[in-house]
């Protein structure tokens, strides 16, 4: 009885020794893969820091959550970047350096100027894809920069967005009036132009256009131009905060009931906790859940224990980091789809990959499965500041530009 | 210890090397910059790119800053109208790189005279505020004058040709930059062994002198601005042919202070100074980036760490020369010197 049971006991001890070890094998062998690199030139410090320690932080958590996973297709994921300092000069160098001594199939950039400047070397290359930090209408343009994306809808897109939003809000047939506010710089000035031709096709009225330095603190003049305006809804674009609070706080003071929007860059929870209770019913444009919002999904569920696990100290997550794992998120998928299909990883292949991107579950990060179009991803919803609650709160649903 | 160097002529006291030791060690420079594209990795020939032009830049203000004594923050807006003109040029003709490079020079170097008229009434700080709005005025012009410089978007131009061969790559681009930047120094080198140059310096040691002494100091002012413009401009040209990009946003005002600083770093009115100042600006960052990346794998927050601690460094070790020495990495080159020309022997 002993000896049968001795003898069953080793019989299962030698098939769970079996299984223990292909179980610890399977993780060696996937570390024997070559690993895939994701390069950056990341803005740690410089005028883009707020930003570029966050989108730092979701990559590197992205990075090491996917790596938990079992890496793309069992190869193991590493990160490789250099700071900055937010200056084109530095950006290009990190790119040689990270490119020369690694094989980089996907790269995070941290500026327009940079993505521009390094255009010419990915064409000549065709061996990464890049996406970064910007949202410029100009990069959609697949003939100058076919192996850049945007991970989001462009700035032109989120325009647009807003505009579908500003339109559905008219009551019977009137379509409300807008103004742009923008920043004398070539972020600012991106979708104005098209911005004004979409709402002139939507039959929206532009009453007033400002521009202004970004930063700028006295707007005095520009509030007096917008209150003989009276626009229904003023568009911010081209700011990270100032002078968006400066005007806001003013025209509520004369009694200005004008709805007050932004895009990606001027509607994260900067803006509350600088202006605290002024802030509400600011609205924005986001692409992407906000971590501390009601939805849910696998990936957004991920998100937020990778964040906890990373730093449990650090509380809300700015969407500048839902930016850099949104960005690392779309790699691994187009690294995966051109592996999948045994196909080499080049510009190519995997700009390839990327417009065959239809209908993707984003398992929440994007409350909607999203198409890539034109090497973006055209969809968001308009979210509205809570003051008391500190949080955004979705007015829309999420609206995906064809 | 080197001995008998005694000039026998004028010509021998004012030539630029003076002894076979000097020839010998700048053919060796000249050997190791011919050889080192062949050796160096992309990241490396980028940044000895990037160094070039920088010289070229930096030379051109020391020109005008320090040897002229004339302060200018208009080196961004110059090299922006070096740059922009090289694009033009580039899209609408089909001009080769040294006409197009010799048309930013001499473009540049008109809107330098332009630029430096106020210099026969103001000086000093007030000068430097006159180049400044200088440069503002160039920035608006970049960004709005749509039909020539692209608006905000800029230009994008087509590489660098010449007799049929295409300059693309940055190995391709080492062979004009950096053989331009040797010319450039040394051309500049030798202006200071005319009346010219030591016009100049006379304006900058005294100008009230200089001119009882009989040189006409509008005349040799602007000489000085359209030469140091020159400069700029074949600078701004040469960056725009190695990045392929122009846009408003390539010349920001920290890009003049960048030029002044590496002068001040490097020794005012000292060429090799400038040299090296432009080549302590342009590298500390990348050795301050190498030093983070040592420090990552013991310490994988360290870029995070790092990264602001970068700006404070750089800016302690540009203070440190300032005060421990103020007339800069030229003047330290010249003590190494003569520590090895006089070794075994105290100096």
């Amino acid at each position: 009885m002993f000896k049968r049971f001795l003898t069953r006991g080793l019989r299962l001890a030698g098939i769970g020794s079996v299984a223990a070890a292909l179980m610890t094998a399977a993780p060696v062998l996937a570390q024997d893969k070559e690993p895939i690199v994701f390069g950056g030139s990341i803005p740690l410090s410089g005028v883009f820091a707020f930003a570029g320690v966050h989108i730092h932080a979701g990559l590197t958590d992205y990075t090491n959550w996917i790596n938990s996973q079992g890496g793309i297709n069992g190869h193991p994921v590493r990160y490789v970047m250099e700071d900055t300092g937010y200056e084109v000069d530095r950006s290009v160098a990190a790119f040689k350096k990270i490119t020369g001594s690694n094989r980089v199939p996907v790269y995070y950039g941290d500026s327009t100027g940079f993505m521009k400047t390094i255009a010419s070397e990915l064409n000549s290359r065709g061996t990464t894809l890049m996406s970064g930090a910007s949202f410029a209408t100009a990069l959609t343009d697949n003939q100058t920069y076919p192996y850049q994306f945007i991970p989001g809808p462009n700035y032109t897109q989120m325009f647009g967005i807003i505009l579908e939003y500003i339109a559905m809000q008219g009551q019977e047939g009137d379509k409300p009036t807008v103004a742009f506010v923008y920043s004398d710089t070539e972020f600012g000035k991106d979708p104005i132009e098209n911005g004004k031709a979409k709402a002139a096709e939507m039959g929206i009225k532009v009453v007033e256009e400002i521009v202004t330095k970004p930063g700028s603190v006295d707007v005095s003049a520009e509030v007096l131009k917008l209150r003989r305006a009276r626009p229904d809804y003023v568009v911010f674009h081209g700011y990270i905060l100032s002078p968006i609070n400066e005007f806001m706080v003013q025209m509520r003071q004369m009694g200005l009931d004008t709805q007050f929007m932004g895009t990606f860059w001027s509607s994260d929870k900067l803006i509350i906790d600088r202006m605290g209770a002024d802030a509400d019913g600011y609205m924005g444009v986001m692409p992407y859940n906000y971590y501390d919002s009601a939805e849910g999904g696998p990936m957004l569920e991920a998100l937020r224990s990778q964040a906890q696990k990373s730093d449990p100290d650090a509380g809300y997550r700015p969407t500048a980091y839902m930016q850099g794992w949104f960005n690392a998120m779309v790699w691994t998928e187009v690294v995966k789809r051109t592996l999948d299909a045994g196909k080499e990883l080049t510009g190519d292949n995997l700009a390839a990959s990327l417009a065959s991107i239809q209908d993707w579950d984003t398992g929440g990060i994007i409350g909607v499965p999203v198409t890539v179009r034109d090497m973006s991803f055209p969809v968001g919803r308009i979210w509205r500041v809570n003051a008391k609650e500190a949080s955004y709160e979705p007015v829309s649903d999420w609206i995906h530009l064809n | 210890m080197r001995i008998g160097d005694a000039k026998q002529s004028y010509e021998a006291d004012e030539a630029i090397w003076t002894s076979s030791t000097q020839k010998f060690w700048f053919a060796v420079f000249l050997l190791v910059l011919a050889v080192f594209p062949f050796v160096a990795d992309a990241y490396l020939l980028y940044i000895g790119c990037l160094v070039g032009i920088a010289v070229i830049s930096t030379t051109g203000l020391n020109i005008l800053t320090g040897f002229t004594g004339l302060i200018s923050l208009g080196q961004a807006g110059f090299m922006g109208v070096g740059g922009y003109t090289v694009a033009w040029f580039s899209l609408h003709t089909a001009l080769p790189f040294p006409l197009t490079l010799l048309l930013a020079g001499l473009l540049t170097a008109a809107v330098g005279i332009l630029v430096g008229l106020p210099s026969l009434r103001v000086k000093g700080l007030y000068l430097a505020i006159a180049t400044l709005a200088a440069s503002v005025f160039l920035h608006f012009i970049f960004a709005e004058w749509q039909a020539v410089t692209g608006g905000m978007g800029g230009l994008s131009l087509p590489p660098a040709h010449l007799f049929g061969l295409t300059f693309q790559s940055d190995f391709e681009m080492y062979f004009i930059i950096v053989p331009l930047a040797v010319v450039m120094v040394l051309a500049a080198k030798n202006v200071f062994r005319t009346r010219t140059g030591r016009a100049f310096i006379a304006i900058r040691d005294r100008d009230i002198s200089a001119e009882i002494l009989g040189i006409n100091l509008l005349r040799y002012k602007l000489m000085s601005f359209a030469l140091s413009s020159f400069y700029a401009g074949v600078a701004g040209g040469l960056f725009a042919y190695f990045y392929r990009v122009v846009t408003p946003e390539s010349f920001p005002l920290s890009l003049s202070i960048f030029y002044l600083a590496a002068v001040i770093v490097g020794g005012m009115g000292n060429l090799l100074g400038g040299i090296l100042g432009a080549a302590f600006m342009t590298l500390i960052p990348e050795m301050l980036n190498l030093l983070t990346a040592t420090l990552t794998p013991f310490y994988p927050n360290a870029p995070v760490f790092m990264s602001p601690m970068l700006g404070i460094i750089f800016g302690a070790l540009i203070v440190g020369f300032l005060i421990f020495e103020p007339n800069g990495l030229g003047e330290i080159w010249q003590r190494v010197r003569r520590f090895f020309r006089l070794w075994p022997f105290r100096n």
